[in-house]
């Protein structure tokens, strides 16, 4: 059932402990929400499981191997793929190529097979009409689609998603969150990072809470949602 | 489709293009036009080396120079040496290059930016060094110093060297198009782009600018053995010049970072351009050199290729 699986996780840098021994499960078929104030290290997480970082401390399971510590393209390769909160697109190539690279390299495809894949990809995010056009020349929405496509094409069991919905106004984020619920019907497992509640709390079987790099709840939106810790970390303590 | 089309237009024009180069030295009986001619070949090859490195991958080497002066010394070693013949002795250039970049490439590729430059550029002059002072160093006879290394008197004409050019910048041409058109190539073209990308889409980095690296010094090596064997003489100074280094940038720069025709159109006029205004004033040609290259990069910043492709969204060049 589990495909996705951190054990006690730490990521100090220097004497600043980012990362603080948080572990948590993502089931097959799941969408998992990751939520909690800026600084929490929400980001940090993400890039240890991804390889940016490696972790100071713990383990990485993906679908039973120990991951922690490999290089960011092979743990892509492996079948985890990342999309970054800051958008960073290969600007001067069409949206065909930036997802074709994923395909190629990430998928490991041969070209024939890779331009194929991306093809589809690209029809299944609704980026066709977009497809020849330099990737620097389409809107923050559909950049966003474009991210999601080149993860997808890496053929990526798993996705990784740091803030995908930044920047939306809320029919696109709608229509962003039909994505989402499309890709995950498609049997893709998710992990999603967002600050706006209404999408994290709409779509997320179960989520998670940072705080100050540790982990301070997890469970159902509504559960999450009365717990005094969650309240506390966003609102502050209560005067009393 | 469009991609197949463009990949027909292209052989078309490039097959006859090809033949009518291969065909100069049969319709010309001047021996200047020949040796302008393989000149303009050679450096087209020399910039098309710096291109399949720091053309695609954005990484600037100030050193390339360093693979070519390995070759020269190779070739000069294995004919005076040994007394190897002149085509084994440039095809082991490149190998010799080839396996020296290996090492020096493994750590240097991880610096970035002008880190990585100041890097490459070190790396050329300690050789330059070392071709210079091993032996009164070691109190040996081998690289033979400042004095240089005169190769055997080849008693081949022009053309034999204008053939020798011209097959490896055609080989050089080719590893451009299969760049243009393969996993390989779309790797360097991310990494340009943003490395942290395409590290996080699956592209082995280090890897794949480690295989641009060495292919580069490669050809590097093979056709610093041929110069080396056309001039017959060699020196540290010429054979490790910084000068080889600063031509390949600048004929790159001019003709578009990164594009297939940009070291082409930019060698063919920057040699042409010397060589027209250097006979023509003797004294003041390289001032007039260096406006016209001051003049091209302030109007088109992204060479002529380049500034055409960025303008006209033109595919392939």
């Amino acid at each position: 059932m589990t495909i996705l699986e951190c054990k006690n996780v730490s990521k100090n840098f220097g004497a600043l402990a980012a990362v603080q021994a948080v572990s948590f499960t993502l089931n097959r078929g799941e969408i998992l929400g990751m939520i909690g104030p800026n600084g929490a290290g929400k980001t940090t997480l993400f890039n240890c499981i991804v390889g940016i970082h490696p972790p100071s401390n713990g383990r990485v399971i993906l679908d039973g191997t120990d991951i922690a510590g490999f290089k960011p393209y092979t743990i892509c390769r492996m079948g985890l793929a990342k999309t970054s909160q800051i958008m960073e697109p290969f600007r001067t190539m069409s949206v065909f190529e930036n997802v074709l690279i994923g395909a190629l390299h990430g998928g490991q495809m041969s070209m024939k097979e890779a331009r194929t894949e991306t093809d589809r990809v690209i029809g299944f995010v609704g980026l066709t009409q977009h497809s020849h056009k330099p990737s620097a020349a389409i809107s923050v929405p559909a950049r966003r689609r474009l991210e999601l496509a080149r993860a997808l094409a890496t053929g990526a069991k798993v996705l990784l998603l740091d803030e995908n919905m930044a920047g939306l106004n809320p029919f696109e984020i709608d229509e962003a969150l039909e994505l989402l619920r499309k890709i995950r019907d498609s049997g893709k497992s998710i992990v999603v990072v967002e600050h706006i509640m209404r999408a994290v709390m709409g779509i997320s079987d179960r989520l998670i809470v940072l705080n100050y790099g540790a982990k301070i709840a997890e469970g159902t939106p509504e559960v999450v949602a009365n717990n005094e810790d969650v309240i506390e970390a966003y609102l502050g303590r209560k005067a009393s | 489709m469009h991609q197949i089309s463009t990949a027909k237009t292209f052989w078309l024009f490039f097959i006859p293009a090809c033949i009518a180069v291969a065909l100069i030295p049969l319709f010309t009986s001047s021996e200047y036009t020949l040796r302008v001619s393989a000149l303009v070949i050679f450096w087209i090859g020399m910039s098309g080396c710096w291109n399949i490195m720091s053309g695609y991958t954005g990484y600037i080497d100030f050193g390339p120079v360093v693979y070519f002066g390995i070759g020269s010394y190779t070739t000069a070693i294995c004919m005076t040496r040994f007394g190897a013949l002149f085509l084994p002795s440039a095809i082991l250039s490149g190998v010799v290059s080839a396996l020296i970049a290996l090492p020096i490439g493994i750590p240097t590729l991880r610096l970035r930016g002008a880190y990585f430059a100041i890097a490459t550029f070190a790396f050329a002059e300690t050789m330059k060094q070392v071709a210079l002072e091993f032996d009164r160093t070691f109190g040996v006879k081998f690289f033979e110093g400042s004095h240089g290394i005169t190769l055997p008197i080849s008693g081949h004409d022009n053309m034999f060297f204008f053939y020798c050019v011209f097959a490896v910048t055609l080989a050089i041409v080719l590893v451009h198009y299969a760049i243009e058109h393969s996993k390989f190539g779309y790797g360097l073209k991310a990494i340009h782009e943003a490395e942290a990308s395409a590290e996080i889409a699956g592209v082995n980095t280090t890897g794949v600018k480690l295989r641009a690296y060495v292919t580069s010094a490669f050809f590097l090596g093979i056709l610093g053995g041929i110069e080396a064997y056309w001039i017959t003489y060699i020196t540290p100074a010429d054979a490790f010049s910084v000068q080889k280094t600063v031509q390949m940038v600048i004929m790159t720069l001019l003709g578009g970072m990164g594009t297939f025709l940009g070291p082409i159109v930019g060698a063919s006029f920057f040699t042409l351009l010397s060589e027209v205004l250097g006979t023509k004033f003797v004294e003041y040609y390289l001032i007039m050199v260096g406006a016209v290259i001051i003049g091209i990069i302030l109007v088109l910043p992204s060479g002529i290729i380049g500034t055409l492709k960025a303008r006209k969204g033109i595919r392939f060049i």
